[in-house]
């Protein structure tokens, strides 16, 4: 399946990601309430897009006691409906890619496979691949190397 | 909503007023710098010293700032000068504006004086006055770290330690380099009392049309990515400039003595020492270079500036002298013409070291760092170079012939205007004094640019030679518009049509873009009205305070000295020809033939409400 994958070295902190995201999804230019965050610090010399993996076995998802997420096509799902906005999702995911604002959950969908982060980036920092190994592998790396500065 | 709020805070009395801009007044001016300048013509006194609490300084976002629109990230400070004793204006980047109208502000107008250090706070909808004590003698960097240690994630727009020791040209920064840097509006927060403004909010804003500015933003950025000048912006930034103006000739050298100088400041030297082209806020063209040497930069203004200018050559020092000037929250385009002012007058005995307390030259990076420190700090000779041009009454009236400034501004592009007419008639004319940003018509530079293509943008009757006198009110009259309706927007000079390139957003993008935020609709003419209205409500600000034909005039050396190398070799601008050059604009902005704003266009003007 397709994925997003991000290339932090290429990403220049404009969060055009972010604001593509809130004005499709709800209408405003809000880089705090977006599916994609872009964590960054002119100060100390990094910007990094936050990006929901779509985990194979999701703790937002596993946790919910709500069950408000389900899995489609691989693609993690949230069910305003059933939400009861309690947080723990965002709170769970260790990737910190679940936004909440407010009581409002807000959970990267892929825009039904045509992600608007991606199509807004301007430096190809956020890119919607085929699956591959050698994808995979890099991916794994860097969110093992988010944990481990998320764990600081 | 689409538009937020305008909060007026009073220093002396801590009162805070939260209010709105009418909608009929937005679509007078649209935001930003244009109404920046109505506010400051409507609030500020005639003659106010530019330090006293009555002086008002502002903090405006763009009409579109914060937005999807491509490099939207822009906001203007405004207040009184205190380096020219006129409108002081500085338009800025970075992503402090855009965080303040999701704090739930459009702008911010601050007068009074706090009774102690002081900053504020804006958040979500909110404004407190909070005690700056522990910030106070903080460098720019060690402020905005602070204020995140204590706050959480804000963006802030603060001045460094020149600002609070008044020095006439301390910028206002935000971020590792962004400045509103021009006119000593630093200072200006100093003389209120206030370090930072530290802005954190959640509100979005709401776009009116949202699928049309998705649509409409989606076929600019494929337009602007196209371009080639943009793709070389975006992996080398501003320093290209440089090589251009060098080998035309044009380069301002050891104060305008020389007009070409060392190829170790090309952009392509500058590249090795880039660690990484970032952005400010919503921004496609990521022109800024976070450099190996700690800081951010250098621009094509610290190249020229406080490289050639000062007669050095080394890349890594002309690099760091750019990251001191940011940390010590000074204006580099002053710094660096101050400076060489005071090295050519000290060569020349005009000055000595009885003033000076040391002897001065050209080419020496140890004295520059140490003067850039005493300066900031009001220590010595620094506090007499902290004066800016005002040192003329102290140096006596020979030493004016040496400066390069234009109505007490020194002059920020490090481009010689001797050869291209056209940016001599800019600097001479533009509302802040002699600066490029205003009304520089790049496309000048380009030599080989046909005909047509000039012709399309500016009007008829325009000879394809820059050092032709003949046409060049109009080059100046499109771009004095078309900048000051990009300003008002919010929306970065590099992708205004006209500035580096034949292309990009030009009266009709900015119809579209306007009207998928706002729902409002204008047509090209209107917002080219705007243009006009803010050029005009400026020059009545201006007016007020003295300033005539007398004062739009050039340095001395640019009409008497002919350039001596290169290209430009023997060129000079003629007083003759600039005069009615000057007479030709005057006419085209219907003011009088010495260049006051006529009565019936005040009266216009200021019964808007």
């Amino acid at each position: 399946m397709k994925r997003l994958y991000v290339y932090p070295e290429k990403c220049t902190g404009c969060r055009e990601c972010s604001l593509a995201c809130s004005l499709t999804k709800f209408g405003e230019c809000n880089p705090k309430k977006a599916a994609i965050s872009v964590v960054r610090d002119e100060f100390n010399r990094y910007e990094l897009p936050i990006i929901c993996y779509q985990c194979d076995d999701p703790v937002c998802h596993k946790f919910c006691h709500q069950n408000a997420y389900f899995i489609k096509d691989g693609v993690v799902l949230h069910n305003e409906d059933k939400c009861v906005g309690c947080r723990l999702c965002a709170v769970l995911c260790p990737y910190n890619a679940i936004t909440t604002l407010n009581s409002e959950i807000i959970k990267c969908d892929l825009c039904d496979g045509d992600p608007q982060c991606v199509k807004y980036c301007s430096t190809q920092a956020i890119q919607y691949l085929e699956e591959t190994d050698e994808l995979e592998k890099r991916r794994k790396k860097m969110a093992e190397h988010f944990l481990a500065i998320n764990k600081k | 909503m689409y538009s937020k709020k305008l909060g007026i805070i009073d220093l002396s009395k801590k009162k805070i007023k939260i209010t709105r801009t009418s909608e009929a007044l937005q679509k007078q001016f649209l935001g930003g710098r244009g109404l920046n300048s109505y506010y400051l013509y409507k609030m500020i006194k005639t003659d106010i010293d530019p330090f006293s609490p009555e002086n008002i300084i502002i903090f405006g976002t763009g009409l579109l700032t914060g937005t999807l629109v491509p490099n939207s990230s822009r906001f203007n400070v405004s207040a009184k000068s205190p380096e020219t004793g006129i409108l002081g204006d500085s338009n800025c980047g970075g992503y402090f504006a855009a965080e303040l109208r999701y704090a739930g502000f459009d702008r911010l107008i601050i007068h009074g004086k706090a009774p102690k250090p002081s900053y504020l706070y804006v958040s979500d909808g909110n404004i407190e006055i909070k005690e700056a004590k522990d910030y106070w003698g903080m460098d720019t960097t060690n402020v905005q770290q602070s204020l995140r240690h204590d706050l959480g994630h804000v963006e802030a727009a603060v001045c460094g330690v020149a600002g609070e020791k008044l020095v006439r040209f301390a910028c206002v920064r935000t971020g590792v380099k962004n400045a509103a840097g021009r006119c000593g509006l630093g200072a200006v927060m100093g003389s209120k009392n206030l370090k930072a403004i530290a802005a954190k909010g959640t509100q979005g804003i709401e776009i009116v049309h949202p699928e049309e500015m998705l649509e409409t933003v989606q076929e600019l950025k494929d337009y602007i990515m196209n371009s080639k000048i943009i793709s070389i912006l975006g992996s080398v930034g501003t320093p290209l400039l440089y090589e251009v103006s060098n080998t035309l000739g044009a380069i301002r050298t050891k104060n305008s003595q020389l007009n070409a100088w060392s190829e170790s400041l090309n952009a392509e030297v500058i590249e090795t020492y880039v660690e990484k082209m970032i952005s400010c806020s919503s921004c496609i063209v990521h022109c800024r270079h976070r450099n190996k040497l700690g800081g951010e930069g250098p621009e094509y203004t610290a190249v020229g500036l406080l490289g050639a200018n000062l007669g050095l050559d080394n890349t890594a020092n002309v690099i760091e002298l750019n990251n001191i000037c940011n940390e010590l929250g000074l204006d580099i385009s002053s710094s660096g013409t101050i400076l060489s002012w005071a090295f050519e007058l000290y060569e020349k005995s005009i000055i000595d070291q009885t003033l000076t307390e040391e002897p001065l030259q050209f080419g020496d990076f140890d004295l520059v760092k140490r003067l850039l420190h005493k300066i900031s700090r009001r220590e010595g000779f620094g506090n007499i170079l902290a004066e800016s041009t005002s040192n003329i009454k102290r140096f006596g009236k020979t030493a004016e012939d040496y400066l390069i400034a234009v109505k007490g501004l020194p002059q920020s592009d490090p481009h010689d205007c001797r050869y291209i007419k056209a940016f001599a008639l800019g600097i001479a004319t533009s509302s802040r004094g002699a600066d490029h940003l205003r009304s520089r018509p790049t496309l000048e530079i380009f030599l080989h640019l046909p005909e047509e293509v000039k012709e399309r943008i500016y009007g008829k009757g325009i000879p394809n030679d820059p050092t032709s006198y003949v046409g060049k009110e109009k080059t100046v009259y499109f771009s004095d518009n078309i900048f000051a309706a990009i300003d008002s927007l919010g929306i970065c000079k590099f992708i205004c049509h006209g500035f580096n390139s034949p292309h990009f957003v030009d009266y009709t993008w900015m119809k579209k873009l306007i009207h998928c935020a706002t729902g409002w609709t204008f047509n090209e003419k209107n917002i080219q009205e705007v243009g006009k209205r803010i050029i005009d409500i400026e020059r009545m600000f201006n007016n007020r305070e003295g300033i005539t034909r007398k004062n739009d005039t050039l340095p001395k050396r640019y009409f008497d000295d002919p350039m001596p190398l290169n290209i430009a070799k023997g060129h000079h601008i003629d007083r003759k020809e600039f005069d009615t050059l000057l007479s030709r604009y005057y006419k085209l902005r219907s003011w009088t033939p010495d260049g006051l704003v006529k009565k019936e266009r005040i009266n216009e003007l200021e019964s808007l409400q």
